[in-house]
């Protein structure tokens, strides 16, 4: 039980930690709805962000978040990424990369054609329903800092 | 995990104890005892050890033995089961008939774009990728298709047992 199973195990893993992020993002209040299964990124968990209650956030507001539960234990390699009509486009990710030191960064880009940006993040959690209201606050404070 | 930490504040005012006992324990990638989830979730221990009793007997954890103290674990059926509901909730066997050819046609266009037929053969490609931006991205396409591939199998389950699991007449027809 406590072993780290074949990949099998694993994808039920990060399905139930994607089942508790789509929760989590329904209980949210600046999200409007959220789903699981969505058309043509069917891996992921999105979620429509209330742009009327979110300071910064425009028009077709969305959260799309990645959860793998993988190859290393206590390790999960997740992104939790915004974007909207305005073209934001930026987010929270834990996954290995040669940009920062270890797997936390913030990264954004300015337009669709650009490189991303990025810096050194540390979350205060690994827990996915807690990684949900971490990076929803992290949200609007970046979207006022923009706004 | 504080208080203080970052949207912790509102987990707390717009959830109740239970939701987040439930939300964190049912999301364990491995077992843990009623401290470790108490904390976790930002409730006492007490409260925490209540809800996760209720939680065993509901089917949603199990109680795994071994030494120390009572460690638990989300039930594996448990959560299978609650997406065949939604999934014969959402759609009509129509629809799941399409929403499986959906995700078919994104595992056969990983399929073609990588040629490579799993994902795991996919992740041993990602160590000879040319640049570091290929790497990141073959390791996230062979999760995705992983994470597609259980969820094709649930909803096949969902088509094949459609009439047994809509037998009591709210799904549509």
């Amino acid at each position: 039980m406590g072993g780290r199973g074949p990949a099998d195990d694993v994808a039920a893993r990060s399905h139930r930690a994607l089942r508790a992020i789509r929760r989590e993002l329904d209980r949210n209040p600046i999200v409007t709805s959220a789903r699981g299964f969505p058309p043509d990124a069917h891996a992921t968990v999105e979620a429509d962000i209330d742009a009327d209650r979110v300071e910064g956030a425009v028009g077709d507001a969305t959260l799309t978040v990645r959860w793998y539960d993988g190859e290393l234990s206590g390790r999960p390699e997740f992104s939790v990424h915004y974007s909207d009509d305005a073209g934001a486009d930026f987010g929270w990710h834990h996954e290995p990369n040669p940009h920062v030191e270890g797997w936390g960064h913030y990264q954004e880009r300015p337009d669709a054609s650009a490189a991303y940006d990025y810096e050194p993040y540390s979350f205060a959690t690994l827990v996915p329903s807690q990684v949900v209201w971490e990076v929803a606050a992290r949200l609007r404070e970046r979207l006022a800092e923009r706004g | 995990m504080a208080e203080s930490d970052p949207g912790v504040e509102a987990w707390v005012e717009h959830t109740s104890a239970f939701d987040r006992v439930r939300s964190v324990a049912g999301a364990l990638s491995e077992p843990r005892p009623a401290s470790w989830i108490a904390a976790e979730a930002a409730v006492s221990e007490n409260t925490a050890r209540g809800h996760l009793d209720r939680l065993v007997e509901l089917n949603v954890l199990v109680e795994v033995g071994g030494e120390g103290a009572t460690r638990y674990a989300p039930d594996p059926l448990h959560a299978r089961l609650a997406t065949l509901r939604e999934l014969v909730a959402e759609h009509d066997h129509d629809g799941l008939v399409a929403l499986k050819a959906d995700l078919q046609t994104e595992i056969e266009e990983w399929r073609a774009a990588y040629g490579v037929d799993s994902p795991t053969e996919l992740r041993e490609r990602a160590a000879e990728a040319d640049s570091a931006a290929e790497t990141t991205e073959i390791r996230r396409t062979a999760s995705d298709w992983e994470l597609v591939t259980y969820r094709l199998g649930i909803v096949d389950d969902a088509i094949e047992n459609y009439a047994a699991y809509t037998r009591d007449g709210t799904a549509p027809a």
